[in-house]
């Protein structure tokens, strides 16, 4: 056993190896740009110089003169496509802005050409020798520039409904005993994958093969198919292996649909690997948020007010936003709430989801304004947290179908020795460093959306499962099999998974931290028709057949222990009696109260969320505390983050391992996004200038001591047939603020804009 | 662009291809010595192809290639060994990283010609006889990855980390594994997968 495999406490499955690690440690795994293609041209993308205005003339004769250049694609002679819907208003795209459609340029690095050649080489030579002229305008970058536009999301962002509120904020605010106000600001991020946004198509006959990472194969399938004009069973989208995704291969970009229609005008497979610098603005990224909190509460620390506003940051075209005060506003009990999200239109590519989109620039604001509100009141900030746990949320009274909130503050606390902490700001340092402790509770809506699957069993014990759900590391492969395996009871070996593949059932995307609990629930349930369908067939008569949900393990040895009581089915007498060679079911499942239309829009790559607040009644999300230790050197400011320690519960674990590794993962992308990531905008070109992994600065090893991970036994039996909370965007929230709390700590100077850097800190 | 089953033997002079690619300044003597060889062209064009040998992992592999392909592209688009991976050809994440005479580098921004009767190792050559190198099994037993884009590159670092002595503390091996970029965030798993893996590499 390594520190890898923590082993399983109560409602946890087996610390079992990824069913992918052989196929990833030998280079087997083969992502999108892995594929063999017979003959493929090569594409390179020219993008925009400027981020408003519009292209008079390209001149392209020095770029065609380059030896093995195929054909240079501009909005003169690019394949026609059709208009294509963000997909908050029911379409699949992650941007309206169409590029290669007209002159016009909406925003800074816009695909404006492709180049196809007979080798990258030869294409990349030719786009940079591609000659644009353009009458440029005064771009909006960002908050501070004039020429932007600001209205409130509710009302333009179909997905942002309401802006929560209960009570009567102001007066009580008024009349508060103690008070707080200030404001928080979070820079653009962008996810930065490390497998490139690339896309390969290939046309057989009226058939399309998409070769691309995607978080959502049955989305893009149908997105493409949309754009093209061409009905959507003639488009597959294949990617057994996703090189990360993080939310930016959620919805569909413009490159699939451009790729797509030069591969079939040339009538030849095309490949496009983009740059890591095109990636900054040919996909989506995290937006800038600003922040105003207002906490008013009485001496004894109990909140008796609380506002919450946001403005975010999109597209001229696009009202995207992320909408966080659906989580700040019910986090804690609290009678008066009132909260406004805004958004601020630039000439900026339309941002999108980024690992936990709305939590980590909204709690950062709460949590560090919870952490502020403790040093008024003289107390513990995890005391504080206590006054202020609820068990129902306060904005429409609902309760939390489980919720460990204070449990994991514990658990934490001890493991990381918070009562060796002195509360005094500067009170703590070891030699020329100065010592701070801070820690911050994180949460994340649990989950679900209808998904399919098919199970196929053999005599033999041989199980395959088909569904198309998507491996971006989270381990879907493996707790998928786990699943398959415990619920037939055949030994985990036998069980083969096919996933990544939009020919095979459709599942949701892989967004919303849903994936394990929608997947792992349509599996469990089509396993079930086979173990109905096997006890049918040897005791017709036996009312042991309504009880085989029940009965776990149909082969002679079970991979789980059966329950006493349990007969085990003798396989090959069901399999004689059905008169089959093999067992096979197809079924469709979904959450309670998903909505009518669920299934139809399953097929057609649009997914129908259960979860979180919208739950009828009740209200669903997973928790977590996290707890850090910051050093910052007196005279050089240097800060360094030598221990993270994370405890979280999230309802049924299915596998330890994998669930460490992501609550890990997101550790340590918490600590980035407080010290680390930020990409910087020219404010007078609106062009984002660090667009390369040297100087969009991403953790690496030497940035990382200590990540303690602990993860609390919990049972919730009312948020989907498996029990499992969504983690994968649990970890990195709230880190930030638990950071720039140590670090007032530390310092006794408090940090309201992030990144913090080095020439943050005026100790 | 792939594989020739030429018999000639390579006719690619690195003198030629300084002279094409780089402009006569460099090397204008060469150049005019090279002249008075029929056999080698002189201003030669730098875009056409140009026969390189590579040797991976033990097997010479013969190509007609752009002059300007990396060792990464040859590998993956030549010679469709695609376990070596492009994650920024900027030399920045690390995740094309393999094995050239037994030195770990960016195979992005290596030219292949100048790879030319070197050995090159890359993740493919890593198992033997179905058999993972101990530190595949020790990235596997250690979850020191999620989504495995990096994985490839970051194996092959280790194995290089190891051998050259910088895996005696995690102090260290943080510090010379900090090449690799893990988006993911698997860190902590890969050291202790370096550090499971070391003794028995160091052994063997």
């Amino acid at each position: 056993m390594t520190a890898a495999a923590l082993e399983p406490k109560a409602n946890m499955g087996q610390p079992v190896p990824r069913y992918d690690a052989a196929a990833k440690v030998t280079g087997r795994a083969t992502y999108a740009s892995d594929m063999p293609l017979d003959n493929p041209a090569y594409a390179f993308l020219v993008t925009s110089a400027i981020a408003k205005g519009r292209i008079d003339r390209f001149d392209l004769d020095d770029a065609r003169g380059v030896r093995g250049v195929i054909d240079i694609i501009t909005h003169e002679n690019a394949p026609k496509l059709k208009e294509t819907k963000l997909f908050s208003n029911g379409g699949y795209a992650g941007t309206t802005i169409q590029p290669l459609k007209s002159a016009e340029i909406a925003h800074d690095g816009q695909i404006i050409a492709v180049v196809i050649a007979e080798s990258y080489e030869a294409a990349r030579e030719a786009a940079n020798r591609v000659k644009v002229s353009y009458t440029a305008t005064a771009p909006s970058a960002s908050f501070e520039s004039p020429g932007t536009t600001t209205a409130a999301a509710k009302g333009q962002n179909a997905q942002f409904k309401e802006d929560p509120e209960v009570g009567d904020f102001a007066k009580a605010f008024d009349a508060a005993e103690v008070k707080l106000t200030a404001s928080y600001d979070t820079p653009t991020q962008h996810h930065n994958p490390m497998e490139l946004f690339t896309t390969s198509c290939v046309w057989m006959g009226d058939n399309l093969v998409i070769y691309e990472g995607s978080q959502y194969v049955y989305g893009l399938k149908n997105g493409v198919a949309e754009q093209l004009g061409i009905d959507a069973d003639k488009v597959r989208v294949v990617n057994p292996y996703v090189g990360g995704g993080f939310g930016s291969r959620g919805s569909m970009t413009p490159r699939t649909a451009i790729i797509a229609g030069i591969a079939k005008r040339l009538s030849r497979p095309v490949k496009l690997v983009p740059t890591r610098d095109q990636g900054f603005t040919i996909a989506t990224y995290r937006a800038e948020t600003r922040h105003e909190i207002k906490l008013g509460a009485s001496r004894d620390g109990k909140l008796v007010a609380l506002r919450h506003e946001g403005a975010e940051i999109s597209s001229r075209p696009d009202a995207y936003c992320v909408g966080g005060t659906k989580t700040t506003t019910r986090l804690y009990a609290c009678p008066n709430v009132e909260s406004l999200v805004s958004i601020v239109r630039a000439d900026r590519n339309t941002p999108g989801f980024m690992r936990s989109p709305p939590e980590v620039p909204y709690l950062f604001a709460l949590e560090s304004a919870m952490d502020e509100l403790a040093v008024k009141l003289n107390m513990d900030p995890v005391e504080l947290r206590r006054i202020n746990d609820t068990t129902t949320e306060p904005i429409g009274g609902k309760p939390y179908t489980s919720r460990s909130l204070m449990a994991c503050f514990d658990e934490a606390a001890k493991a990381f020795g918070w009562s060796q902490r002195t509360p005094q700001a500067r009170s703590m340092s070891d030699g020329d460093w100065l010592v701070g402790y801070g820690c911050a509770a994180t949460c994340y809506p649990t989950q679900m959306a209808p998904s399919a699957a098919r199970v196929r069993l053999q005599r033999d014990g041989r199980t395959r499962v088909e569904i198309a759900g998507h491996e971006i590391g989270t381990g879907a492969y493996t707790v998928i099999a786990q699943t398959a395996a415990e619920r037939l009871g055949v030994p985990l070996e036998k069980v083969a998974v096919f996933i990544g593949d939009s020919d095979l059932p459709p599942a949701p995307v892989a967004g919303g931290s849903n994936s394990t609990a929608s997947t792992c629930s349509v599996v469990m349930m089509v396993c079930d028709q086979i173990r109905q369908r096997l006890f049918k067939a040897v005791r017709p008569s036996d009312s042991l057949a309504d009880k085989a949900k029940e009965t776990v393990g149909i082969s002679p040895a079970p991979s789980t222990q059966a329950t006493k009581g349990d007969r085990p089915l003798d396989i090959e007498k069901a399999f004689d009696a059905l008169g089959v060679g093999v067992v096979e079911e197809y079924g469709e499942w979904k959450p309670e109260g998903a909505p009518l239309d669920s299934f139809k829009a399953l097929h057609a790559g649009q997914p129908r969320f259960v979860g979180g607040h919208q739950m009828k009644d009740k209200i669903a999300y997973a928790f977590g505390a996290e707890f850090v230790e910051v050093r910052i050197n007196r005279f050089t400011h240097e800060i360094r983050c030598p221990r993270l320690v994370g405890a979280f519960a999230a309802g049924r674990i299915m596998n330890p391992r994998t669930a460490r590794s992501q609550l890990m993962g997101g550790l340590i992308w918490g600590m980035s996004s407080a010290l680390l990531e930020a990409t910087e905008i020219d404010e007078r070109n609106a062009r984002y200038v660090n667009d390369n992994l040297a100087d969009y600065l991403v953790p690496v090893n030497a940035d990382v001591p200590g990540v303690e991970v602990i993860m609390l036994s919990e049972q919730d039996d009312h948020i989907n047939p498996v029990g499992a909370k969504g983690l994968g965007e649990l970890a990195n929230v709230g880190t930030n603020a638990a950071i720039c709390n140590a670090i007032y700590h530390a310092t006794g100077q408090r940090i309201r804009k992030l990144p913090v850097r080095l020439e943050n800190i005026e100790v | 662009m792939s594989d020739k089953s030429s018999s000639r033997t390579s006719t690619f002079d690195r003198r030629a291809f300084m002279a094409g690619a780089a402009g006569t300044a460099l090397v204008p003597m060469t150049a005019r010595a090279a002249a008075q060889d029929a056999n080698v062209p002189v201003a030669r064009d730098p875009s056409l192809p140009v026969e390189v040998t590579l040797r991976v992992n033990g097997k010479d592999k013969r190509l007609l290639i752009d002059a300007r392909t990396t060792v990464l592209d040859a590998l993956r688009e030549h010679l469709k060994l695609t376990g070596s991976k492009k994650g920024c050809d900027h030399g920045q994440c690390g995740a094309c990283t393999v094995l050239i005479d037994d030195r770990r580098v960016v195979s992005c921004l290596t030219l292949a010609l100048a790879a030319e009767g070197q050995e090159i190792t890359t993740i493919e050559g890593l198992a033997t006889d179905d058999r993972l190198h101990p530190m595949q099994q020790a990235f596997v037993d250690n979850d020191a990855f999620q989504c495995g884009y990096c994985t490839p590159g970051q194996i092959m670092s280790a194995v290089a980390c190891v051998k050259e002595g910088h895996a005696g503390s995690e102090a260290d091996i943080r510090e010379y594994m900090s090449g690799n970029i893990c988006r993911c965030a698997a860190y902590p798993n890969i050291v202790a997968a370096v550090k499971q893996a070391a003794p028995e590499i160091m052994k063997g």
